[in-house]
């Protein structure tokens, strides 16, 4: 019951990010990086939900990213990524009460190693389009936007969360 | 508090389907071509279905931001027309001229394409280095993998991917793109590849001693039955030379003609024209 609830909010959640991330915020043509928003979201879910739940919005999040037109790149790449960045948010979420700006920092900080990850990633596997003079800006762009959506989607996705499944809160 | 060793597992397991998918997609085989089709059937749909919201809004948004720039463009275009009024009667001299290079561009008006429009409903992500894009046609709407994509300016790419409704298309700025180019006016040809910048394309000459001049138009060589690229639409102009005369490889930087980040309208060729604006060497004949 209850991890039926917590299924279908994370899934309505990420298909509507990966939807807005191509439909909407990557024709913005935004200076360096698209914003993150399926990351900032796999992010918030870890931190409401923890680990396992983080780790397997992560790869589910990353996998639709990755068919979703009009990826090209080799697919089970964001899926890794996502899976790593889920757990991790995760396990820091299940150890202490923070304040709750601090999973925003966490998105902030994920984002641009995702992108290093990927580019390091696709030069080790090959793919022709790694462009290394464009990571480091790519990589401080991406921070920055996932710092805004994390400051922006936390409290009002947490609040979604909690609504729709109070048991995974204790008290 | 919760259980780590479960959520270990859990962790584990993931990360070895997903470096599972990634040897599969690398080899070519296994999950990720259904994965890929799927991708484009339902999730394709789900974009359009987005964009019907999505592309109105953005529209709007374009003509509020337009409306003080048009009033003012409305006065410098009746300047304008003004002064054209009164350059009329050099127009016949003129127009003789631009019949004439037109004519030397080995330009093919648009209208002998076969081609059915599009809206670009969504763009892969900066991070993933990829230039692509989703229009709202597909399999319903004749189109098929491998047709070009042009827009007024000029071409656009390719489609990569076809679903029911949807389509994958790869810019020509992409770096894995390579189309090829000709020198309108001439016959030097070139391989015209993208460098994954959106302002800049890069063409190898296959004619070292080629006369190469920056300003110098070039537009598609037309694939065998025109497919992936028609024959004859306008790629780029050239930015500047590299690499001296007589040297063994040249390659000229192209400025595109589109304008890659800010693509609305497309139209992808069904069709190529009936007679290719170049000569076709007939192989039957030759080997009688």
């Amino acid at each position: 019951m209850m991890v039926g609830r917590r299924i279908l909010v994370s899934a309505i959640l990420l298909i509507l990010a990966v939807l807005i991330e191509v439909t909407v915020l990557a024709p913005l043509s935004l200076p360096g990086a698209t914003p993150a928003l399926v990351l900032v979201v796999v992010v918030i879910l870890a931190g409401q939900f923890g680990a396992i739940t983080g780790a397997v919005s992560g790869f589910a999040g990353g996998l639709l990213l990755d068919i979703a037109p009009p990826a090209a790149g080799t697919i089970g790449i964001s899926a890794l990524l996502l899976t790593v960045v889920g757990y991790a948010v995760g396990r820091f979420a299940e150890s202490d009460d923070r304040p709750w700006w601090s999973l925003a920092i966490l998105a902030g900080l994920a984002a641009p190693l995702v992108v290093l990850g990927g580019a390091v990633l696709g030069g080790l596997l090959g793919d022709p389009r790694v462009r290394w003079d464009d990571v480091t800006i790519l990589m401080l762009t991406a921070a920055g936007y996932a710092l805004v959506l994390g400051l922006l989607l936390t409290v009002p996705l947490g609040g979604l969360c909690r609504r729709v499944v109070p048991e995974a809160y204790p008290r | 508090m919760r259980d780590t060793r479960r959520s270990r597992i859990v962790f584990a397991v993931l990360v070895l389907m997903s470096i599972t998918l990634i040897i599969f997609d690398l080899r070519g085989g296994g999950p990720t071509r259904p994965l890929r089709a799927v991708g484009e059937t339902v999730l394709g749909t789900a974009e359009r279905a987005m964009a019907g919201v999505v592309v109105p809004v953005r529209n709007l948004l374009d003509s509020l931001g337009g409306m003080g720039e048009a009033s003012s463009r409305i006065a410098a275009l009746e300047q304008e027309n003004a002064r054209l009024r009164a350059e009329l009667d050099t127009v016949a001299n003129d127009r003789a001229r631009a019949d004439a290079l037109d004519a030397l561009l080995g330009l093919v008006s648009t209208n002998d394409y076969q081609a059915v429009p599009a809206q670009v409903i969504a763009v892969g992500p900066a991070q993933g280095f990829a230039w692509t894009v989703t229009i709202d046609v597909g399999s319903r709407d004749g189109v098929e993998r491998d047709m070009s994509v042009i827009s007024g300016a000029g071409l656009v790419g390719r489609t990569i991917d076809v679903g029911p409704t949807t389509s994958t298309v790869l810019l020509i700025v992409d770096a894995t793109s390579s189309v090829g180019g000709r020198l309108s006016g001439t016959s030097q040809i070139g391989i015209v590849s993208g460098t994954g910048r959106q302002d800049s394309l890069t063409m190898q000459l296959l004619d070292p001693l080629a006369v190469v001049a920056v300003g110098d138009v070039v537009v598609s060589f037309g694939s065998e039955g025109g497919r992936p690229y028609a024959p004859g639409i306008p790629i780029g102009v050239v930015a500047e030379m590299r690499g001296t005369e007589g040297q063994l490889t040249r390659s000229a930087i192209l400025a595109p003609y589109v304008d890659i980040s800010n693509l609305d309208i497309v139209g992808v060729v069904l069709r190529a024209p009936e007679s290719p604006p170049r000569a076709t060497l007939e192989t039957s004949a030759v080997g009688e």
